[in-house]
């Protein structure tokens, strides 16, 4: 495991499309969910008014709000670009047939799938650790170029809202890798998992919220149980159209920590007795 | 006493889940030290078997020993190097970058990364991309792969594969030197001078069985390897002329000649029917079969005994 975590390490490091997808997740958080926003609101004529002053509505863009702003990223554009990191990583090895490669050296098949899992979970600690970083460096820009204050979270709260960001994040990373080894296509693994957050839990899921056999299987789902997470972490302004939860935060942590388990138990299971190449 | 062998199966099968039967029951015997030729047509079952041997494959039924272990096997991997199918590298990744993925995941010290790529002629080249390398640097760094972690047994299919007749050459020089230090070579080829080149014994399959064993010579020799080759006219009446004397498949038609398995010591008495019958003969002599004549002749008929 750890010859092939040395090996994973190399492969990672070099991938360009890994820095692209760590590009674009900054980018968006910097610039469209701070940048932006914090233009929208500091240049908005006085005349447009909404239900939240944008006074107050800035304030979401501050320090004391920047655990919430970032855990909200992690959900929707983190999923997805963690989602994309993990399925690249294990159905490009079977794109390029390079999972045969591997598998010729000397580790076991396990072996070699728990260090490339290893790596994308050490991958993943350091997308969270630049995310959160990112996201505390424009909250601190947008207080101090708007002539404001605002108190940061303490420590406590940090510690806790980074770990939640690191368990969203590692769900998706394991779902993709997961995906791409069932699907053995990069394209599939994509296409497919992508649906499934945008169509399958936002959209749909969204919808039909409050029928109740929906409702019933929505609380299993990864997405509903990460939001419920996000939530115990709110923002310091009142919100307009915020959706209950329909999961504690506590019930979040054990029904994301399952998904990890059994994502990386059927992906050593299927990469253990799959047949590798032939028809 | 018993002789060392780099790779043994027994009854070794392989039918995929869409029911195709790629291997079937197979025998292999491959001694330690030699270079074992896999030789058979496109889809005889040669890729299978290696991805079977190198443990990619789980076997419908059979057992294998490659270099003491089980197939897949670390103390396997350890002293086995591959090249199957393809040369399957990142793209992204330098010719060196690629074998220093490797080494890692063999646990080899990344001293070794330089001597393999100067073997195989790679040092100058080995910093570009793996996506810019033409076929032949392709297959090379396969090999260099292969070799990093200095394997007592090497798995290579169709080395020369999409090479050009340089590369061919320098793959076929490159193969025999491989054999120095008792090292175990196992290449598959459909490439029939290629075996006849560079390997001691030669295993042909067929429809997934393995139909022959042997050196070329004694391929050659029990497939009928010496033959009559007539040239006479009218050649329709000859050909059943002889096919009444002899076994009608002892005599085939190739070209404007006939090919008679028999033993040369009948020429006279053969001639001697054939001018009796009104037949000229233009030429009788011995003929001795190509490998290509000993491969079509095994490989067409896999259901005939194995020798």
């Amino acid at each position: 495991m750890i010859a092939s975590f040395r090996a994973e390490n190399i492969k990672t490091r070099k991938r360009w499309a890994n820095w692209i997808l760590v590009g674009i997740l900054l980018a968006w958080i910097i610039l469209l969910t701070y940048l932006t926003f914090f233009l929208v609101v500091k240049l908005s004529p006085n005349s447009i008014q909404g239900p939240v002053p944008a006074s107050v509505l800035k304030r979401s863009l501050f320090p004391e709000n920047f655990v919430p702003t970032v855990l909200r990223a992690a959900a929707s554009i983190g999923a997805a670009i963690m989602l994309i990191f993990g399925a690249l990583s294990t159905a490009s090895e079977f794109g390029w047939l390079t999972v045969q490669t591997i598998l010729i050296q000397k580790p076991t098949r396990a072996g070699v799938l728990l260090g490339k899992l290893l790596t994308l979970g050490l991958a993943t600690l350091l997308v969270g650790l630049a995310m959160f970083a990112g996201a505390a460096l424009a909250s601190y820009a947008a207080v101090t170029l708007d002539g404001s204050s605002s108190a940061w979270p303490a420590w406590d709260v940090m510690v806790k809202a980074f770990g939640a960001l690191v368990l969203q994040l590692a769900v998706w990373t394991a779902f993709g890798a997961f995906l791409g080894i069932a699907f053995r296509s990069a394209a599939a693994a994509i296409g497919g998992g992508l649906t499934y957050i945008f169509v399958g839990e936002v959209l749909l899921g969204n919808l039909f919220r409050t029928t109740p056999i929906v409702k019933e299987v929505l609380k299993f789902l990864p997405g509903v149980n990460g939001d419920a997470i996000t939530a115990a972490f709110p923002v310091t302004i009142r919100e307009t159209g915020a959706t209950t939860q329909l999961v504690t935060a506590g019930r979040g942590v054990v029904t994301l920590l399952v998904y990890l388990v059994v994502f990386t138990a059927v992906s050593l299971l299927i990469w253990q007795r799959r047949d590798v190449g032939g028809s | 006493m018993a002789e060392a062998l780099a790779v043994e199966t027994h009854g070794l099968t392989k039918r995929y889940s869409t029911g195709v039967l790629a291997v079937n029951n197979l025998d292999l015997r491959v001694r330690a030290g030699e270079v074992y030729g896999f030789l058979g047509p496109n889809g005889a079952g040669k890729t299978t078997t290696l991805r079977l041997l190198s443990g990619l494959l789980h076997p419908t039924s059979g057992t294998a020993v490659v270099a003491g272990a089980a197939p897949g096997s670390p103390a396997s991997l350890a002293r086995m190097g591959a090249m199957v199918e393809t040369p399957a590298f990142y793209p992204y990744l330098s010719g060196r970058d690629n074998l220093r993925v490797i080494a890692r995941y063999a646990s080899i010290p990344k001293a070794r990364i330089e001597p393999v790529l100067k073997l195989v002629d790679l040092s100058d080249r080995a910093r570009y991309k793996f996506k810019t390398y033409s076929t032949g640097m392709k297959q090379r760094l396969g090999v260099a792969a292969a070799l990093l972690k200095g394997p007592d047994l090497l798995i290579l299919d169709e080395p020369t594969s999409g090479l050009d007749p340089q590369g061919t050459i320098e793959m076929r020089a490159l193969i025999k030197e491989l054999k120095t230090g008792g090292r175990t070579v196992l290449l598959s080829s459909h490439l029939l001078n290629e075996v006849e080149l560079t390997c001691d014994r030669v295993g042909v399959i067929a429809k997934g069985k393995l139909v022959a064993e042997g050196t070329v010579d004694e391929l050659r020799a029990r497939s009928g390897g010496i033959a009559l080759l007539v040239r006479a006219t009218p050649l329709d009446q000859a050909r059943r002329l002889l096919e009444s004397v002899l076994k009608p498949e002892q005599v085939r038609v190739d070209g404007s000649a006939l090919v008679l398995s028999v033993d040369p010591s009948q020429a006279a008495s053969i001639n001697r029917r054939l001018v009796a019958d009104g037949v000229d003969v233009s030429e009788l002599r011995v003929s001795e079969q190509s490998l290509e004549d000993v491969f079509l002749q095994l490989t067409e008929n896999p259901q005939g005994p194995k020798a």
